[in-house]
């Protein structure tokens, strides 16, 4: 793997964790308001 | 030589430098785009799939607007027709606005008006006087008589249209709901048609303070049992003088509390609560099941584990509850 391959598969992890925590973000902001829980139901 | 060697070295180490610098911005750019991409989608997507929206347009029905039912500059309603005027009957579907009886209007509820509508009823969403410092006067009790005020006129206004209502269903969420079972529950008798069926979210009809969990009204002291009958009183729009869990506190409060009229001959009642409400309380939910169950009622419950008030994580449980709309509708206000 060379180092470009290397930081475009990272770039790429990153890009998917700042998904997953953009959406749990919004979502205990929403529980935070309304009441619900972290984990479960929904997808995420 | 030696000095060309380390410049040259130099250099080297200054290009890998601004490489990493620049591969440190792409990723810190690359973490605060999809963070705030997926907020942003989250917020625009219809998890639900337009399932419940219509296309809303002349061929499907009309929209009439700011129909006066009183002299409240609040008393007003929409009115949704069907394109299809020819029938001899039609039934009616009130929704109510949710708002925690302070904000809100009868328009944020265009899209499920609209959607019912496209299924071939009348619909109605109607306003009531909210309680604010220009109306400090309003109150639960207050809203509940303008609702009930106001169905005769909505009728009374398709009729005029040329849509004869021979029955009707009456609907909301939160708020709205609250005051659609005390409809339902209290008042169908006064109703110009009968009325068949109650749907609606995350709607208040228990006002006993060990329900509302949500609020601390649980803890039984001097100071929480305060706090309850204010805010309880403020909702009844009079002063709750008896003792919490009394027969005479029932008599006080049941002009708010939809539980307080469930009977044998309630209407059927479709229900949807989140398990983690922290606007309203879901112990006041379990109350008034057990009602519906030990009168008989006929009834369903859909429970959010997941959700608040806003039933927001427990998707495919609110579609279930949507669906069984439908259902609803087509056992006790088949169309004709």
């Amino acid at each position: 793997m060379t180092l470009t391959q290397k930081r475009i598969f990272i770039l790429l992890v990153v890009i998917v964790i700042a998904a997953v925590l953009g959406r749990l973000a919004f979502r205990a902001f929403l529980n935070l308001l309304l009441g619900g829980t972290l984990f479960g139901g929904n997808f995420l | 030589m030696i000095f060309t060697k380390r410049q040259g070295m130099k250099k080297q180490n200054n290009l890998k430098r601004k490489d990493r610098a620049l591969w440190g911005s792409i990723y810190v750019f690359a973490f605060a785009a999809a963070f705030a991409g997926s907020i942003a989608f989250k917020v625009k997507h219809d998890p639900l799939g337009g399932e419940f929206k219509a296309d809303w347009n002349d061929s499907v029905g009309k929209v009439y607007t700011d129909i006066a039912y009183g002299k409240g500059e609040a008393n007003t309603f929409d009115l949704y027709v069907p394109a299809d005027g020819s029938r001899s009957g039609y039934g009616l579907i009130v929704y109510l606005h949710a708002g925690g009886f302070t904000s809100g209007d009868k328009s944020g509820d265009a899209e499920m008006l609209e959607w019912l509508c496209s299924k071939g009823y009348v619909t109605a969403g109607v306003n009531y006087t909210l309680v604010s410092e220009a109306h400090p006067d309003a109150s639960v009790y207050s809203q509940s008589v303008e609702i009930r005020e106001s169905i005769p006129y909505v009728i009374a206004e398709a009729e005029k249209l040329g849509y004869p209502i021979d029955k009707m269903a009456v609907s909301g969420g939160s708020a709205g709901c609250c005051l659609a079972l005390l409809y339902a529950y209290r008042d169908a008798e006064t109703s110009p048609v009968p009325v068949k069926m109650v749907f609606g979210a995350a709607g208040p009809s228990s006002f006993y303070p060990e329900d509302w969990k949500c609020y601390g009204f649980d803890i039984g002291s001097a100071e929480s049992d305060t706090a309850a009958r204010v805010m309880f009183s403020a909702m009844a729009g009079r002063e709750l003088k008896a003792e919490f869990g009394t027969p005479e506190y029932d008599d006080e409060i049941r002009d708010i509390s939809a539980l307080l009229w469930v009977n044998e001959n309630s209407v059927p009642t479709l229900l949807a609560y989140g398990k983690y409400d922290k606007v309203q309380p879901y112990e006041g939910s379990q109350r008034l099941l057990k009602a519906l169950e030990d009168n008989h009622v006929p009834h369903d419950y859909y429970l959010c584990e997941h959700s608040g008030h806003g039933l927001q994580n427990d998707n495919k449980v609110y579609r279930d509850y949507m669906r069984k709309i439908l259902e609803y509708l087509d056992t006790y206000m088949p169309l004709k």
